[in-house]
């Protein structure tokens, strides 16, 4: 599948000791000092939101954001443009923009010590074209993602849960049976 | 399925399909530089694509002025816009009314090609930002396969029709004026007389005088439903409003124009405001300015007299027949409910939640915070209007959403499930409930931040909203970027607009106070400018001023009587107390802005495209014409060739439309009485001549106009299209001699 809209979540611990607005300067911070990868163009701010994308960093590849949809916070990359490479290496490219942010995210102070323990995460297809939340959709893009997440946490160690509202994103939410440390994580993409 | 198009065809009207593949092909002849960059810029805008803070490339970001290299290079889609710098999008909503299927699109397209965040405006649009330009053709594409448009929602042209939101239900309205507002809105929607407008153009319509749902006094022309002695419909009709850095009230035109009048009557404004609106000074290109310069009664006169030489119209009145008929079904029946014990609901019902004047109904609002919802919220809020009220849905001027029919007695189910998606706050239409622009957030002409002071505001008034004195609740707030006024704070009590100051060798963000508007009798008193503080003083200036009203007011005084009693005199004292801005180095707090943690500069402040550059009807003609000869060569790229035959032959005739326009401004789409008409005063005269082959290019057209037994193949598609280029250029010429020698135009007709 031509897919390249591709987005990941990494849930965080303890997200919500965050105060949303404490996270504006950060994120201009790392504006300044391209402290994460892509074209970073502005923050946008939606603390004030129920259970939205929080604050965010708009950039041209893709954009960034410390979420809180669904109830639940983490740092969220999305892909707006096209990836290089095959299906899984597009998964890949995704999946490290948001594990290096989460990174960088827990090393500032005005985070409020949120931590993101790596055994869960959220992949979803950003194109209702090419993947609608279906069967046929699950049906393709499952294998890929099963590999990509064996890579990453070995097989049979995870669940994955399918989002079950048709007009959502095609979504799958994996929890890894045990915590995993972020730059194993990364190291494991990149191998 | 492999496109947006081919999996929609068939769900959408061809004509929008045709529009939206004509857009399509703009943007890709702007990629291979054969569109001027102001031309574009209008056609985008007259689509609803619009600009967005940043997309010249350069951004400050808070230590020194950056270039955002994207990867476009050159190409940009305006004079001053990168090609790849997101932009936003402005749908259009008439009067607010959405259905769920319309609401789940929506949300689809806010997390596709947005941020997942739906904005409503003042004026009942939705907008989405970050938007990638070549996303908007499969954006505009599946909106009209839900039957929403973006065209003509920003740029020189007939903006969304307002109307109130409360519309059929009110208690106060004289007739439900929905139908009426969507047949303006049909009407006027790419109609010829609306091309050519120098600036924007906003209508209204609003169910009674008293209330200030539709705000027709800042709109170019409002109607307000009146009726006759006789009992029969009609409109009171108001020209010339408008608010931006110079408000202006409308004012009456007629106090009764009969239903069946309205549309001609708007057509004949359209065409005055057109011909004789300013097009050179873009500040004073806007209606209102007309109707000041020459006074109601001559522009009244004006209006009447076109409206005697216009060409009747059947659909003047063909929608009357569907007044009769038009009205919501609820699905359930009403019923009432008692006050319950639930003090929380209570709460939410006491401001958010209308009485229907049908019994045993409501209307139930849902709050948004600065107006933004996500797309998951809207989701669900689609299926609870399902749920609870047939969904009849529709968007507010204040910024929010609102439900109605909702059967009374189901209103602690609806507030649960508000409650359990987050848009069950309280405080509708009070002080708690701030509007505000994008400011600078998003908007090339913002000054200081309006939604991070509104953000500030809503969180410090949501948190001692129980304890508020009723009198201080009811107040309104609103907040614009600029002296633009898209936040509409002249019409707040306490309305703010932002502005800087240089102080300490530093820029520091300000908002200077507008007080005390009048909101009753569709807000028919503008508030008085005061002064300006600054931006981080404001929420305590909002919270002394309010109690300086509490502990000042006489008895049974009104806020904006009290600001009027105290004047800007009364007032400074207070202004004062709040105007100092320490040092940098006793608090550096006061030299960046609310929610922005930049230091506070302007140097991000663009060039707006509110109005888009004064592009004439006559480059959109020839620019359209440009585009069919390029749907022509890729017709014959695909050996479609009597389809490029055929669209080689409609872009010469619409290049002579366009200049024949010049002399017969109403002149039929009939390729025959373009030709004959193009070949008396364009031909005949020598007007079109080149200086080298004379009226050579005239005969390509005349020739393929003839050729009734014409021979369909490749070679003929080819030559006739390289026949149409050199008409097209020739068109171009003739339109550059006839700018630089005034004399040689031909009158208007
Ligand atoms: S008021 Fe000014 S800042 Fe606000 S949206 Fe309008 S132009 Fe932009």
């Amino acid at each position: 599948m031509n897919l390249h809209k591709i987005g990941v979540k990494v849930l965080a611990q303890n997200g919500d000791s965050v105060d949303l607005v404490e996270l504006i300067p950060v994120f201009h911070r790392w504006i300044q000092t391209a402290a994460v990868e892509d074209l970073l163009i502005d923050v946008a701010d939606y603390s004030h939101v129920h259970q939205g994308p929080g604050v965010m960093i708009i950039a041209h590849e893709g954009d960034y954001a410390f979420d809180e949809s669904r109830g639940r916070r983490g740092i969220v990359y999305y892909s707006k443009h096209a990836l290089g490479g095959e299906l899984a290496d597009r998964l890949a490219i995704v999946t490290r923009k948001a594990l290096k942010a989460c990174q960088r995210l827990s090393a500032e102070r005005e985070a409020g010590g949120v931590s993101f323990p790596g055994n869960e995460l959220e992949i979803f297809a950003n194109d209702r074209l090419l993947a609608p939340n279906t069967d046929e959709t699950h049906e393709t893009l499952a294998p890929v993602i099963t590999a990509f997440l064996d890579k990453l946490y070995g097989e049979g160690a995870y669940e994955i849960e399918r989002e079950n509202d048709p007009r959502e994103r095609y979504a799958l939410r994996v929890r890894a049976s045990a915590p995993i440390e972020i730059d194993t994580l990364l190291e494991r993409v990149a191998a | 399925m492999t496109s947006w198009r081919e999996r929609l065809v068939d769900r959408t009207d061809p004509e929008l399909t045709r529009e939206i593949d004509a857009y399509e092909q703009q943007l890709e002849l702007k990629k291979q530089g054969k569109v001027e960059a102001n031309l574009f810029q209008e056609t985008r805008l007259r689509r609803g694509v619009y600009g967005q803070r940043y997309d010249n490339g350069l951004r400050h970001d808070g230590i020194a002025q950056r270039t955002l290299p994207f990867p476009c290079g050159d190409l940009k889609k305006g004079p001053e816009t990168v090609w790849d710098a997101p932009g936003m999008s402005r749908i259009k909503i008439p009067f607010g009314g959405l259905n769920p299927e319309q609401m789940e699109l929506l949300a689809d397209l806010a997390e596709e090609y947005s941020d997942a965040i739906l904005h409503v405006t003042t004026r009942q649009d939705i907008q989405l930002h970050y938007v990638h330009i070549e996303n908007t053709p499969d954006m505009m594409r599946r909106l009209a396969a839900v039957g929403i448009t973006t065209r003509e929602a920003c740029g020189n042209s007939v903006r969304n029709v307002t109307g109130c939101h409360k519309a059929g239900c009110c208690m106060s309205e004289t007739f439900d004026v929905t139908p009426y507002a969507a047949a303006a809105m049909r009407f006027l929607l790419g109609h010829r007389d609306t091309q050519d407008m120098g600036r924007k153009f906003k209508v209204t319509f609003s169910g009674c005088a008293g209330e200030a749902c539709g705000l027709t006094s800042l709109h170019d022309l409002g109607y307000i439903a009146k009726l006759n002695e006789q009992g029969e419909r009609g409109f009171a009709v108001y020209v010339g409003g408008g608010l931006g850095p110079v408000p202006y009230q409308a004012k009456l035109f007629s106090d009764f124009v009969p239903e069946s009048e309205i549309l001609p009557l708007a057509q004949a404004v359209c065409r005055v405001f057109a011909r004789y609106g300013e097009k050179k000074n873009r500040g004073r290109a806007r209606m209102k300015f007309l109707v000041h310069k020459w006074g109601i009664e001559e522009f009244r006169a004006e209006v009447l007299k076109e409206r005697e030489q216009l060409t009747p119209d059947p659909a003047w009145t063909a929608y009357l027949d569907e007044v009769a008929a038009y009205g919501e079904q609820p699905p359930r029946p009403g019923a009432p409910l008692g006050a319950t014990d639930d003090a929380e609901f209570e709460a939410w019902r006491a401001t958010n939640v209308y009485r229907q004047r049908q019994e045993g109904y409501a209307i139930a609002m849902a709050t948004l915070p600065l107006g933004d919802l996500t797309s998951w919220q809207m989701r669900q809020l689609a299926d609870i209007a399902r749920k609870f009220n047939g969904g009849y849905v529709r968007t507010t001027v204040d910024q929010n959403i609102v439900l109605r029919w909702v059967p009374e007695a189901d209103l602690p189910a609806l507030y649960q499930a508000f409650k359990a998606i987050g848009i069950a706050r309280p405080g509708a239409g009070t002080i708690a409930d701030v509007t505000s622009c994008p400011g600078t957030d998003t908007c090339k002409l913002g000054i200081a931040s309006s939604r991070g002071l509104a953000a500030e505001l809503t969180e410090r008034l949501d948190a001692k909203f129980g304890t508020l004195d009723p009198r201080v609740k009811e107040l309104q707030i609103k907040v614009s970027g600029c002296f633009n006024s898209c936040g509409q704070h002249h019409l707040a009590d306490l309305g703010f607009y932002g502005v800087s100051r240089k102080m300490d060798g530093a820029t520091v963000p300000h908002f200077r106070a507008v007080l005390g508007a009048r909101r009753e009798n569709n807000a028919h008193e503008y508030g008085q400018t005061i002064g300006a503080i600054p931006s981080k003083r404001v929420p305590d200036f909002v919270e002394r001023l309010t109690g300086l009203y509490l502990d000042q007011r006489e008895e049974g005084e009104s806020f904006p009587d009290y600001i009027g009693r105290l004047g800007k005199k009364g007032l400074k004292p207070v202004l004062d107390e709040f105007s100092e801005v320490p040092p940098r180095l006793v608090d550096s707090s006061f030299y960046s802005d609310w929610r922005d943690a930049r230091e506070f500069n302007i140097s991000d402040i663009g060039t707006g495209e509110c109005a888009g550059a004064v592009v004439s009807r006559i480059d959109f003609d020839l620019q359209e014409a440009e585009r069919l000869h390029y749907e022509g060569q890729i017709a014959l790229e695909s050996k479609e060739y009597q389809k490029a035959d055929d669209t080689a032959y409609l872009a010469m005739v619409e290049a002579a439309k366009a200049l024949v326009r010049l002399r017969e401004p109403n002149i039929s789409d009939d390729p025959d009485a373009i030709v004959a008409k193009f070949r008396s005063e364009f031909h005949d005269t020598g007007l079109f001549h080149n200086k080298f082959v004379g009226g050579n290019f005239a005969m390509h057209l005349f020739r393929r106009h003839e050729d009734k037994a014409r021979r369909y193949d490749e070679d003929n598609a080819r030559h006739l299209l390289e026949e149409a280029q050199l008409f097209i250029e020739a068109a171009y010429d003739c339109q550059a001699r006839l700018s630089e020698q005034p004399q040689l135009q031909p009158s208007l007709a």
